[in-house]
Formats: C-alpha cells, sequence, structure tokens
C-alpha cells in the first residue's frame, strides 16, 4: 500500500522544495484571471507613473513660479495635479477591485482544488492522515494565499513599479545625488537574504503547528463523551496546552522573524535621508543642484524608501503564503494507486461467476500479511457467509470487493473483467456494499436514503416514498419518529447506531446491486427488525448475489455457502454445524 | 459594535501593563519621527547662514535614527509577544471552558463552530492585536503630532490642511455601518465548510463505495461559492476607501502648493515650512490610509470576538456533587423521563438493579436504551426522575469518584490517536496488574503479542489499523481498567464472534465477579441466566424480570424469545 501520509516539518528537516515547480504549477491557478491581472498591472503602471511624477512637478512649481513669483501659473498647475490625482484615485480604486476579486477566485478555485483532489483519494489517504490539519490545510493555508494575492501581491507589484520608476528617474535627473540615495541599498539586500531562508523556515513550522493544533481540538471534540465519562478533562487540556505551546513558540519566533525587517528598512530609510540631506547641501553650496531639486529628491527619497519598506513586509507575507503553498501543494502531488486499468490479465471465469478472487495477497503495512494467496469464487445468485473470528480478515476482503484497496498481487474479477477495469461508477452501481461503520450526513433521512444515488439527483420524496413501499422499505422508515423528514446529523446521540444501519441497508437495497456485501450490517439491529431486513432481502431478485459477514448464526443459516476465514486462509465450512465448531477451535490470533 | 468592542478591551485587561509599554514605545518611536522632518527643513533654511554646521546635522539625524532603530525593534518584538500570549491565553481560556461543560454543551454548539472558534476566529483577534490596535495608536499618535506640528508652522495653513480629518472620519463611520453583518456571515460560512469537509472525510468509505465524490464536491463549491460571494461583497465596501482617502490627501498637497505658494509670495511663509509641511500631511495621510486596512482588520475582530464571547459566557457547566465514597453497585431509576426537543426518549423509566448483580437490557432499535446507560453514568442529565447509585443521586457524586468506579463500554469505538497502552489505560493509572488484568479479561493479550511494538503500538486516525471486533475490545479493556464497580456494556457482542463472547464472559465473571453488570443487547440467549432482563420499547419499560419469570407473564418477551429460537 502506498505511503499516503503528508509530512510534518520539524525543525531539523529540509523539505525538498522544487521552486520552479510550485511556482509554474501556480501559473494554473491563475488561468481565467489572465486578463483581471492584465488590467490591474495596467492601473499599477499608471498609479507608479503618478506617483514617480508628482514630486518632480511640485519641485518644479516651487522653483519655477514661488521663487520667480508667478502666481496665475501656479493656479494652472493646481489643476494639472488635480487632474493627475483623480487618475491615481481611478486607477487605484481599478487596482484594488480587480486583484481582489483575483485573490477571492483563487482562493475559491484552491479550496476548491484541495478538496476535489482529496476526494479523487483512496481510502488510505484517510486512515494516514489527521482530520484536523486536513481542515486546516483546506481552509486556513488557502486563506494565506488568498491574503497574498488580494493585498500583498497588490501591493508589492505598485511597489516595485514605483520603486524602479523612481530608481531610473532620479538617476537621470541627478545620478550622484541618487547614488546616495540608494546607498544603503545595499545593506538591506544583504539582510534581506539572510532573513528570507529563516523567514520560509519558520512560517513552515508555524503553519504546521496550527495545524496539529487543529487536529488535537478536532480529536478531542469529536470524542469529548469519553473524555466526560473518564473524567479525563485534564487530558484534554493538557493535549491541548501542549499543541497550544508548541504553536505559541512557533507563532512568535516566525512573527520576530517576520517583523524584524521592518526597523531595518526604516533604518535604512533615515540614512538614505541623511545621506541626500547633507551630500545635497555640499551641491546647493556648490552650485550643482537648485533646492528645488533637493527638496524633490527628500520626497523622492521617501517615495523610494517607503515602497522598500512595504515590500518588506509583504516579503514576509510571501513566506507565509509560500509556506501555505507548500503544504497544499503536498496534497495536490498525491496521486491516486487505485488507477483505472485498460488491460485485463484474462482468467478464464465461468458464466455464472460473479466476484473471482485470484491468488489475492493483501497487507495494510506491508509486512502483517491479511490475506495469503486466497482463491474464491461467488455465483450468481448464491448467498455466501464469511465467518470467522475478529481481526481474521473478512472486512478487509469485502472492502477488497468493492474496490477500496487493491491486492498486494493476485487479481479480483467482477463478471469475468478485473476488477480495476471498471470505473468508480460502473463499480458503485453493481456492488452495493453495507459497512460496518455507518455513516450519516447532516439533512433528513429521506435525504440519507438517497444520498448518492443516481436516480435522485434531486431530492424527490414522491418517488422515494413508492419506491420504498414497492420494495418492502417502508415499514423501517416508521423507525424514526417523523419518518422521511426526520432531521438528524452525524454527532447527535438522538439517532441510535441500529437506527444508523437501517439507513445504510435501505441505502444500498433502493440501488439495486448485483452483489450486496453486508459487514456487519445489522449487528446492533434487534431481531424483530432483523426478520424484517432478512424478508426484504428474500425479496431481492434471485440474480443478487449476498455476501454477509456476520456473527449471529442467524444471519448465516440462509447461506449457500459458508467460508472460515482465519490468519490469511479463507476455507469453505461445508455446513454451518462445522463452522460453529471451527470457530470454538480456531485460536485467536488477532 | 459597541458591545464587541467593548468586550474586546475586556480581554485586554490582563495585559495592560505590556500593553502600556507597548504604547510608550510606540510613542516614543513615532514622536522621534516627527522630529527628522524639523531637523531637515532646519537644515535647508539654515545652510547659508552663518553658524551652519553641516557636521551638526549628521550627527542629529543619525543619532535620531539610531534610536527609532531600538525603539521600533522593541516595539516589534513586543507586538509579538503580546499577540501571540493573547492567542494562546484565549485559547486556553475557550479549552478550558469548553472542557468543563457536559456533553450536551459540545454537541449543541458542534465541534465544527468550536474548531473554527478556536482557530479562525482566535486568529483574527490575534491579528487584530499585532496589526490594529498598535497601528490605530501609532495612527493617532501620529495623525494628532503631524496636526501640530502643522498649527505651530502656520496656523492659517494648518486649519486648511486638517479639514480633511473630520471627512475621513465620516467615510469611516459610514462603512462600519455596513459591514458587520457580512463578516458574521463570512464565519458562519466558515463553520459549514467545516462541517462539508469533516463529513466527507470521515465517510470517506462510503463515499468511495458509492462513488458519490461529484456530490461532495458539489455540496463544497456550494459553500465555497458562498464564501467567496461574501468575500466579493466585502472587497467591495473597502474597495473604494482607500482611493478615497489618498484622493483627499492628495487634494492637500495642492492646497498647500497653492495657498503655501501666496503666503510665500507674501512673505508669511518659507520654502523650509513647505517642505516640512508636505512631510508632515504626507505623515498625517499615511496612517489614515492605514487606517483604512487596519479598520477591515478590527471589524472582523469584532465579529470573532462575539462568537468567543458566546462561549466563555455560557452559564453553567457540568455540575457534579461532592461525595467520594467506595460504591457497592446498587442502580436505581425512579420515574426518570428524557426528551430532545420535542422528542421523548424516555417515559417514567423505573427500575433496581442489587449490587452485584446482572441485569440485561433488551429492545428495539431507537428504544432508548444507550440512553439509559449515558443517564446512570451522568453524561446526560433526565428532565424528570432520579437517577441512584447505592440511593445517592448520580450527579451528587464527585466526578471523579464516579469516573473511577464505573466502566462504560460505548457502542461505537471512540479511540484516541494514542498507543493502545494509553487508550486502555486512558484514566492514567499506575497500576500495572489491574491493566494486565483489563487486557486479558478483554481477551486482548494474544493480539499485542502478535504487533511489533506490542502495548505501545499508536492507533492511527479514527482506529483506522483495527479491526470492529478489536476496537470494541479496546474499550472494554479501557472501562475495565479503572476497576468498576459498575459495568455497562452496550451491545458489546455486536461485533465479537460466538467464541470470542463466551471466552470474555468467562473470564469477566473469574476477574470481576463481583461487580454489577449491565448489558444492552439484542440476544436472549446471552442473557437467559441474567438475575434481571429489562424489556423496553419506544422509551417505556415493558416487562421486568427474570428469564423464566418474563416468559410467563410477557406477551411481547414470548414473542421475541420464540422468534429468537426460531431463526436460531
Amino acid at each position: 500500500m502506498k505511503d499516503y501520509c503528508l509530512k510534518n516539518f520539524d525543525t531539523n528537516s529540509k523539505p525538498n522544495l522544487k521552486v520552479g515547480k510550485l511556482v509554474g504549477r501556480f501559473g494554473e491557478f491563475l488561468k481565467g484571471d489572465k486578463w483581471r491581472l492584465g488590467w490591474a498591472m495596467v492601473a499599477v503602471l499608471i498609479n507608479s507613473a503618478a506617483n514617480v511624477a508628482t514630486p518632480l512637478i511640485v519641485g518644479q512649481a516651487i522653483d519655477k513660479f514661488i521663487f520667480d513669483k508667478n502666481w496665475p501659473e501656479l493656479a494652472g498647475f493646481g489643476w494639472t495635479l488635480a487632474g493627475i490625482y483623480m487618475v491615481v484615485a481611478v486607477s487605484n480604486y481599478f487596482q484594488t477591485v480587480l486583484m481582489g476579486r483575483v485573490g477571492q477566485n483563487i482562493l475559491y478555485r484552491l479550496r476548491s482544488q484541495v478538496f476535489e483532489k482529496i476526494q479523487s483519494l483512496p481510502l488510505s489517504f484517510f486512515n494516514q492522515n489527521k482530520l484536523g490539519d486536513l481542515i486546516s490545510r483546506i481552509n486556513s493555508d488557502t486563506d494565506k494565499l488568498n491574503q497574498f494575492f488580494s493585498q500583498s501581491l497588490n501591493q508589492f507589484m505598485g511597489q516595485a513599479f514605483t520603486l524602479l520608476g523612481i530608481g531610473i528617474f532620479v538617476f537621470y535627473t541627478n545620478s550622484k545625488l541618487s547614488f546616495w540615495m540608494m546607498l544603503p541599498v545595499v545593506g538591506l539586500v544583504g539582510v534581506t537574504y539572510v532573513l528570507s531562508s529563516y523567514m520560509s523556515k519558520r512560517s513552515r513550522m508555524s503553519l504546521q503547528s496550527l495545524g496539529n493544533l487543529s487536529a488535537e481540538i478536532q480529536e478531542s471534540l469529536s470524542y469529548f463523551k469519553v473524555i466526560v465519562l473518564f473524567n479525563r478533562r485534564d487530558f484534554f487540556r493538557e493535549n491541548f496546552k501542549k499543541a497550544n505551546e508548541n504553536n505559541f513558540a512557533m507563532s512568535i519566533k516566525s512573527g520576530i522573524t517576520n517583523n524584524i525587517s521592518t526597523p531595518i528598512y526604516d533604518l535604512a530609510w533615515n540614512a538614505g535621508l541623511t545621506l541626500v540631506l547633507v551630500m545635497g547641501i555640499e551641491m546647493i553650496v556648490g552650485g550643482q543642484i537648485t533646492v528645488g531639486l533637493l527638496i524633490a529628491f527628500l520626497a523622492y527619497t521617501d517615495k523610494f524608501y517607503a515602497p522598500l519598506r512595504q515590500m518588506a513586509q509583504v516579503w514576509s507575507n510571501t513566506q507565509m503564503a509560500f509556506a501555505g503553498w507548500v503544504r497544499i501543494s503536498e496534497i495536490l502531488d498525491l496521486k491516486t494507486d487505485l488507477e483505472i486499468t485498460e488491460t485485463s490479465n484474462n482468467l478464464k471465469t465461468k458464466e455464472d461467476d460473479v466476484l473471482v478472487f485470484d491468488k489475492v495477497k493483501f497487507s495494510y503495512d506491508g509486512e502483517k500479511i491479511i490475506l495469503d494467496e486466497v482463491n474464491l469464487d461467488f455465483k450468481k445468485g448464491k448467498t455466501y457467509a464469511m465467518v470467522g473470528p475478529t481481526g481474521g480478515g473478512k472486512s478487509t476482503m469485502a472492502a477488497l470487493m468493492c474496490r477500496l484497496y487493491d491486492p498486494d498481487s493476485g487479481q479480483i474479477y467482477f463478471e469475468g473483467k478485473d476488477i480495476r477495469n471498471y470505473t468508480g461508477k460502473e463499480l458503485s452501481e453493481q456492488i452495493g456494499f453495507i459497512l460496518q461503520e455507518q455513516f450519516i450526513f447532516t439533512g433528513s433521512v429521506g435525504e440519507n436514503i438517497v444520498y448518492g444515488n443516481p436516480n435522485y439527483e434531486i431530492y424527490d420524496k414522491k418517488k422515494l416514498k413508492k419506491e420504498l413501499k414497492e420494495d418492502g422499505l417502508e415499514e423501517l422508515v416508521e423507525r424514526f419518529e417523523n419518518g422521511l423528514d426526520t432531521e438528524i446529523t452525524p454527532d447527535t446521540e438522538v439517532i441510535s447506531l441500529g437506527q444508523k444501519q437501517l439507513i445504510s441497508f435501505m441505502r444500498a437495497i433502493l440501488r439495486r446491486p448485483k452483489l450486496l456485501v453486508m459487514d456487519e450490517a445489522t449487528a446492533n439491529i434487534d431481531t424483530v427488525t432483523e426478520s424484517l431486513l432478512q424478508k426484504i432481502i428474500d425479496k431481492l431478485p434471485v440474480e443478487t448475489t449476498k455476501v454477509i459477514i456476520a456473527h449471529r448464526l442467524n444471519t448465516i443459516k440462509k447461506a449457500d455457502e459458508i467460508y472460515f476465514v482465519n490468519d490469511g486462509e479463507v476455507v469453505s465450512a461445508e455446513s454451518l454445524e462445522k463452522s460453529v465448531e471451527m470457530i470454538e477451535k480456531s485460536k485467536r490470533k488477532s | 459594535m459597541k458591545k464587541g468592542n467593548i468586550g474586546i478591551f475586556k480581554e485586554i485587561r490582563p495585559y495592560l501593563g505590556l500593553l502600556l509599554l507597548l504604547m510608550l514605545v510606540a510613542l516614543a518611536n513615532n514622536g522621534l519621527n516627527l522630529w527628522l522632518p524639523k531637523i531637515t527643513a532646519v537644515a535647508i533654511d539654515s545652510f547659508s547662514g552663518q553658524n551652519f554646521e553641516i557636521s551638526k546635522i549628521i550627527y542629529e539625524m543619525a543619532g535620531v535614527s539610531v534610536i527609532i532603530f531600538i525603539f521600533a525593534l522593541g516595539q516589534s518584538f513586543l507586538q509579538t509577544f503580546l499577540a501571540e500570549t493573547v492567542a494562546k491565553n484565549t485559547r486556553e481560556k475557550l479549552v478550558n471552558k469548553i472542557s468543563e461543560q457536559d456533553f450536551g454543551f459540545v454537541n449543541k454548539v458542534t465541534p465544527e463552530k468550536l474548531l473554527t472558534i478556536m482557530t479562525s476566529d482566535v486568529d483574527n483577534i490575534k491579528q487584530a492585536m499585532t496589526m490594529g490596535l498598535v497601528q490605530i495608536f501609532s495612527s493617532a499618535v501620529l495623525v494628532v503630532g503631524s496636526a501640530v506640528m502643522l498649527l505651530r508652522i502656520n496656523v492659517k495653513l494648518g486649519l486648511i490642511v486638517l479639514v480633511i480629518v473630520p471627512i475621513v472620519g465620516l467615510v469611516f463611520f459610514n462603512l462600519f455601518g455596513h459591514i458587520r453583518s457580512f463578516f458574521k456571515r463570512a464565519q458562519a460560512v466558515l463553520d459549514r465548510l467545516n462541517k462539508v469537509i469533516k463529513e466527507s472525510i470521515v465517510a470517506a468509505a462510503l463515499v468511495r463505495i458509492i462513488n458519490s465524490q461529484n456530490k461532495e464536491i458539489d455540496k463544497f463549491n456550494d459553500q465555497n461559492s458562498q464564501a467567496k460571494d461574501l468575500g466579493l461583497s466585502i472587497m467591495k465596501l473597502f474597495s473604494g476607501l482607500i482611493p478615497t482617502i489618498g484622493l483627499l490627501a492628495n487634494s492637500t498637497v495642492i492646497l498647500i502648493l497653492l495657498v503655501g505658494g501666496k503666503l510665500i509670495l507674501a512673505g508669511e511663509f518659507t520654502v523650509g515650512d513647505l517642505t516640512a509641511f508636505n512631510t508632515y500631511v504626507s505623515m498625517l495621510i499615511f496612517p489614515m490610509i492605514m487606517l483604512g486596512f487596519v479598520s477591515n482588520i478590527i471589524a472582523r475582530a469584532v465579529t470573532s470576538y462575539q462568537r468567543i464571547e458566546e462561549v466563555l459566557n455560557f452559564e453553567g457547566k457540568d455540575d457534579f456533587g461532592d461525595i467520594d465514597k467506595e460504591i457497592k453497585g446498587k442502580v436505581e431509576f425512579k420515574n426518570v423521563s428524557l426528551s430532545f426537543g420535542q422528542k421523548q426518549v424516555l417515559k417514567e423509566v423505573s427500575f433496581e438493579i442489587k449490587p452485584g448483580s446482572k441485569t440485561a437490557i433488551l429492545g428495539p432499535t431507537a428504544a432508548g436504551k444507550t440512553q439509559i446507560f449515558y443517564l446512570m453514568s451522568g453524561l446526560m442529565k433526565p428532565n424528570s426522575g432520579e437517577i441512584l447509585i447505592d440511593d445517592v443521586p448520580v450527579k451528587k457524586y464527585c466526578q471523579k469518584c464516579l469516573s473511577g468506579q464505573l466502566g462504560l463500554v460505548f457502542q461505537d469505538s471512540s479511540l484516541f490517536n494514542l498507543t493502545i497502552k494509553e487508550n486502555i489505560n486512558f484514566q492514567n493509572r499506575e497500576d500495572e496488574t489491574n491493566l494486565k488484568k483489563a487486557i486479558e479479561t478483554a481477551a486482548l493479550d494474544d493480539f499485542i503479542k502478535t504487533l511489533s511494538d506490542g502495548l505501545e503500538t499508536k492507533i492511527t486516525e479514527r482506529g483506522s489499523n483495527l479491526s470492529g471486533g478489536q476496537k470494541q475490545r479496546l474499550t472494554l479493556a479501557r472501562a475495565l481498567a479503572v476497576n468498576p464497580k459498575i459495568l455497562l456494556l452496550d451491545d458489546f457482542t455486536a461485533r465479537v464472534d460466538r467464541s470470542t463472547e463466551k471466552d470474555i464472559f468467562t473470564r469477566l465473571k473469574k476477574n470481576y465477579g463481583n461487580i454489577t453488570q449491565v448489558l444492552i443487547t439484542q440476544q436472549i440467549a446471552s442473557v437467559e441466566d441474567f438475575d434481571q432482563i429489562i424489556l423496553i420499547m419506544d422509551g417505556e419499560v415493558l416487562a421486568k424480570g427474570t428469564h423464566k419469570e418474563l416468559l410467563k407473564k410477557s406477551p411481547e418477551y414470548q414473542q421475541l424469545y420464540s422468534l429468537q429460537m426460531s431463526t436460531e
């Protein structure tokens, strides 16, 4: 079986990040928003150009009109400025709206994709990962990326353009003064370079610790009754405290690393100002520049360093977003190991063979063998019972019949074709499986009965009622206080395990499967109801093949064949008496 | 709005010292920042003068810059520390509150909502703390400071420029009126998203068997688009804000240029003043734009805080008494009724169980059997009637006393992501002999021997590496490990095979022979020799007595028995 365990980064592990691949795939998420991004870029350009131009205009105004005492032309200048500022406001608005939409679109797409990916993964994935951490990845980590797009990237682009524009412009205007203005940037580049690797590592750790925290809360809340019953409220508190404190430590670390750059950038900013002022005054004294130019340069210094400082802040958000993206990518990178194959190693199955196990070998962990070269065939219209001690491999066999897992070696054939040749849809239409564990979704009993039923794309109570009557299931519905309309949730203790089993039963029968597998499907149902279920099963079309896993002998009695499953082997038990004897004798190895 | 704000401030109180220090540092930091333009202005106006010394300016600028740097560093440390501390403590407070509640509370509020509250909502508060509070304070300092500086340089021009401050305030006020309901809905959508994710992951096996992945995806995307639409609505409200403030700010630049220019011409103003004015105005504007950003965060935090407060302000907790004594094992129900909302689950249920006896509770699906166990163990409270253990109401016992003497094996196996040993020894007792006895009685010893890590084997998420019967036996061992005086088994035999069942009952008799046992079951065969059988139907006690008595007096029991005999 494939390893589906998502990596958790700890302090020592260095994740193998292929940045190019990560960024490359991200491009796909932007596809639908290309034109929005394009227009946003235009808005950003306009905005930056205006930002670059205005200080110079003001500086010129001071030099030309104030020193020359030319009032009327100064007033005219005011109008020009007003026009430019209007343009800035409009472009700023569009920039925000466009990028905000891009951010929301990306958030939507990311969440959808992660969720869809998860839906495409086999059961093994869910057995190996914590629910809380998955929720955290789907919700929080994707939101980090949304923040990046709706706020950070937007700012980053604007700042970068402004920075570049101002850089080029000032150099063109006065390269000597520009040199002094930008000298502190050299130091900043070094500092940022050193900080970045810390930032990304610590951001990842902080997200991971949040995932762990969420997993801790999730587990304790789901099993709250156990916690109360065993008076282990302290267990909940202590475990939570550990995760909480770990999260605290990680968040402080990442928070400080992410916030440290702002003061450093401010220092560089002030250094730049000082240099421009001092050198500028010397240049004025030397007659190289005018006062107006110095004033403009001081304004440019502010306009140069302000975006730089913001970029530093944005940079730390980027690291956080990137860390989130790494965690999301990890899920997106997974591939199902239950692929649908084209080729079939054709086995000569007989006409009436519905399901055939051919040398099937299976283990969950690659070590402990559950099924060892099992050969079996199930014939059309017959009823089979699987008996044996707990942990002997009965449920595993049932799971393989529905392809929840693939065997390590050997083949399973359904109606003469390798089970791996069927699509999920084809299999689900022909094989009905009532699981040992019962699953309910929030909604009404009726909605739960037709859950996933292709004939009920839209819930139709009338149709359902009619069909339930035809199948003799309507009596079962009466076991719920408000019939089909009874509202249920998986968590409430209001709905009993037996009732859940009734729903699962109806759900499977309504789908009219060719092969019906029942894994202790009626274990918690009372005998009266159970005999009713038996009648319903008896009324199924004669060609329906039934496989029943049960402990109770009365359920097994009607079987045409009884198989005894234990210790990796499956043997025919010949008769009911013999099977009872085998169970009694079997040494429980599990 | 007001209430939420006050609530948040209440939350801040314990950190007032730290916050004050932070404000002080921020104040110093911003104050110094206000000084820099003044130095520049003086330099520009005076360099042509005689007493001009360039080195003095360098020292001044450098000195102030370094001090700002130190303060800023301190501010960012303090800020991070404060925000994370508040987040940590709020979460801890929430957990302490939740962990005190009874089982019904968590079910009612739903685990999904509690999860969102403890992660996303706390995160919103934290963000408001890091960025929000200090930003608002610094902004206020900068706004007031620059306003003062502006007025000091030139009152007339200063006043003209400052007109924009109330206008910006009005813009904010208008926005806040609209935004709150959106944030509330956004968090509620997040609850529902969590629920869809959770249900689809828990039911992963079913979803794969009936190939309903697309249905789950549709359900998810439905909530997901709702989240997106809300996100867009919120974004639209804010998108006009920053450009508007920006425009207002920039219009002052024009004002300064025109009016200031005129004043210079009139000799009331200097060019240096004009430079300083421009800088101070940008110092005034920038914090206002920041307030625009921050108002988003604050509004979100206010909504989140209300959700947090709802939990924290929840009155009442799981109330247990303080009686602590050894239980003999007598159980009595006196006219016990229980209902969930409209639905009556138990009606006037009365029975008595003698210490050390064996009792079976029999009845159809959803008859209310499991609820009897929940009541007996104090997990639930009845609407009326009394539940007595050794003639004392259950809830009068202290929780430790009850949990140490009562073992309940749940119908579903809720095992934690811990090792087998930690799961069985869930009460963390240092009692190896008892642990061994419990494991042996639950017939787990052979199974544990086959595991390479033995007792230290970790149980994976939701017990997925165990079979149904193994999980059931583990929960039995967990209940036995407390060495109970009363053992409640909820449909325990449903998932274990006949021979194991027999085996376990023999061991139970041998190792825990004298304790009170109550068994919920469907099978008469396994309880024929019990001291008492209680037949329950639709929440009512239909008959009680020994097997023989019931065969005589209860037609329902006879019917059930003959049905089971005929199919057996």
